[in-house]
């Protein structure tokens, strides 16, 4: 089989196990197999296409997606820019690898009280974010920096290359494909800290949406607002993936 | 750690400086293995190479010749004896830029092109560079129309001759060859040898090859050195008679089949019964 028909196939086989989750969500809902709590796709759809909501929408989608872009981008370059230092100063590198670590064990669920009486609520999800964010590109840029050949750092060393030429020229690009795919999987850790941090009372935000409609029972609107969130996060996280698949062609 | 290493260079060169242009002053070099023991890699050797001197290190694999090299190319170190490139000590001639290298491995970055990794040495070296220096090189290695691929889209022989290309770029005092054609298919690298050729009888710098078939080191070196493994010893040194250019037609003549048949005995020291 070509790789091209290879491709096709891989998308249509995708299509069509998105049609058949969407079919048994329709069904679960219109035959009440799940209870009341469990609405139709098409129950859902209609109730988050309706325009008098598009504002309301609009607005918690805005704040949701500015904390998630805040948190993502300060998490990413921290974890990056933390990995590069601990590759060139390598003595200092156990213990930034053991606090990382300790940060990461700690449930953002136990900080999340913490951080609101320390920051305040509406940030609450950046740093939750930030936090989840750093600790996956640290680990993917670290193992990345050391991704290079052993006969290309042996290149490096005969043609008398300085540290800083050899993470620049080297290091760095050999990284490339494995900072990709930590941005990758950074996403869905970037809406989980921004939702989480919401939930703690935010004043706006998909999660705080998901929060109020789940207390007043408002079944549609609790589904809408996560349906909202799940779809960007998959939809950043396929694109992030098409870069991925084009930077390691690329390094191959 | 660096300035160590000038200090001991310098130490050495006040006995006498060295006018080889590769010099492997009774070098013993051993490696610690797990468990506290050390592994004898190579044992006194000593190995003068005149400038323009196309030497072949041939041996058995596991012989210790890779290690020569590296420690020619400042890779490794030595326990004892010295090694001096014109007088000087490797590292020094790493960090100015003066050494050329090519391994079995082409070592070419993926993600730039042709043209790319061959100005790379010019990059590391914090010069500008040389677009006309590259073009030459291209085609000196005949690769003239292939600037703007990828390593990817070129075959395995092509990529070594970029590998050969960018050692040479800017023209280094050494040429160091550490089987560069070990990983090429049996024809390809009949191909690649006669292009060495070629390209040596161009440049005429001095190289130090390291392989383990005997018909490439008698095809390209002046000087064949034959080793013994475990540890690693030079135990024959014999000058190749046939002159430059050399035709590949020098292969078949009978003079060529009865020195490699010499070179095989010599590696083999205890002949099949």
């Amino acid at each position: 089989m070509s790789n091209a028909q290879e491709a096709w196939r891989t998308l249509g086989l995708g299509a069509l196990g998105i049609a058949l989750f969407l079919l048994a969500w329709e069904l679960i809902g219109l035959n009440r197999l799940a209870g009341l709590s469990w609405p139709a796709f098409s129950t859902v759809i209609d109730y988050a296409l309706q325009p008098p909501r598009y504002p309301m929408f609009g607005r918690a989608m805005g704040a949701t997606f500015t904390t998630v872009a805040v948190g993502y981008v300060s998490g990413a370059v921290l974890g990056i820019v933390l990995a590069g230092a601990v590759h060139v100063v390598t003595w200092f590198r156990p213990g930034v690898d053991r606090l990382a670590s300790v940060i990461h064990s700690i449930p953002p669920i136990a900080l999340a009280p913490l951080l609101i009486v320390l920051i305040n609520r509406d940030s609450t999800g950046i740093v939750i974010a930030a936090l989840n964010v750093f600790f996956i590109l640290y680990v993917a840029t670290g193992s990345g920096l050391n991704a290079s050949s052993k006969t290309h750092r042996d290149l490096f060393q005969v043609l008398g290359a300085r540290p800083s030429t050899r993470l620049m020229r080297l290091d760095f690009p050999a990284a490339l494909p494995a900072m990709v795919g930590g941005l990758k999987y950074a996403v869905p850790a970037a809406f989980i800290g921004a939702i989480l941090g919401e939930w703690f009372g935010s004043s706006r935000g998909l999660g705080l949406l998901m929060v109020s409609a789940m207390q007043n029972f408002q079944i549609p609107l609790l589904w809408s607002a996560v349906l909202i969130a799940s779809t960007s996060s998959l939809l950043l996280f396929g694109l992030m993936s098409l870069l991925e698949q084009s930077v390691r062609r690329r390094n191959r | 750690m660096h300035r160590h290493a000038i200090l001991n260079a310098s130490n050495n060169s006040n006995n006498e400086r060295s006018t080889w242009a590769i010099d492997v002053d009774h070098v013993s070099k051993s490696f610690a293995l797990a468990g506290g023991q050390s592994l004898l890699a190579i044992d006194d050797v000593d190995i003068k190479i005149a400038k323009g001197e196309f030497v072949a290190l041939l041996g058995p694999s596991g012989c210790g010749k890779s290690t020569i090299l590296r420690l020619v190319a400042a890779l490794e170190q030595v326990n004892s004896g010295r090694v001096t490139i014109n007088g000087r000590a490797p590292v020094e001639l790493s960090r100015s830029h003066r050494l050329g290298v090519a391994f079995q491995d082409h070592a070419l970055l993926p993600w730039l092109t042709v043209e790319a990794n061959l100005a790379l040495p010019f990059h590391v070296a914090g010069q500008s560079v040389d677009k006309d220096r590259i073009a030459e090189l291209l085609n000196l290695v005949g690769l003239g129309a292939f600037g703007k691929a990828r390593p990817s889209q070129l075959s395995g022989g092509m990529r070594q001759r970029v590998s050969i290309a960018r050692a040479l770029a800017l023209r280094p005092e050494v040429l160091l060859l550490d089987e560069p054609f070990g990983a090429l298919d049996a024809v390809t690298r009949q191909h690649m040898n006669i292009e060495l050729q070629r390209i040596w009888s161009e440049q005429r710098i001095t190289t130090l090859l390291v392989t383990h078939s005997v018909e490439e080191a008698l095809f390209l070196a002046d000087r064949v050195l034959v080793m013994s493994g475990r540890p690693g010893r030079v135990i024959r040194s014999v000058e190749v008679p046939f002159g430059r250019p050399r035709a590949p037609a020098v292969q078949r003549t009978s003079e060529f089949h009865a020195l490699a048949d010499e070179l095989t005995l010599a590696l083999e020291p205890e002949p099949a019964a």
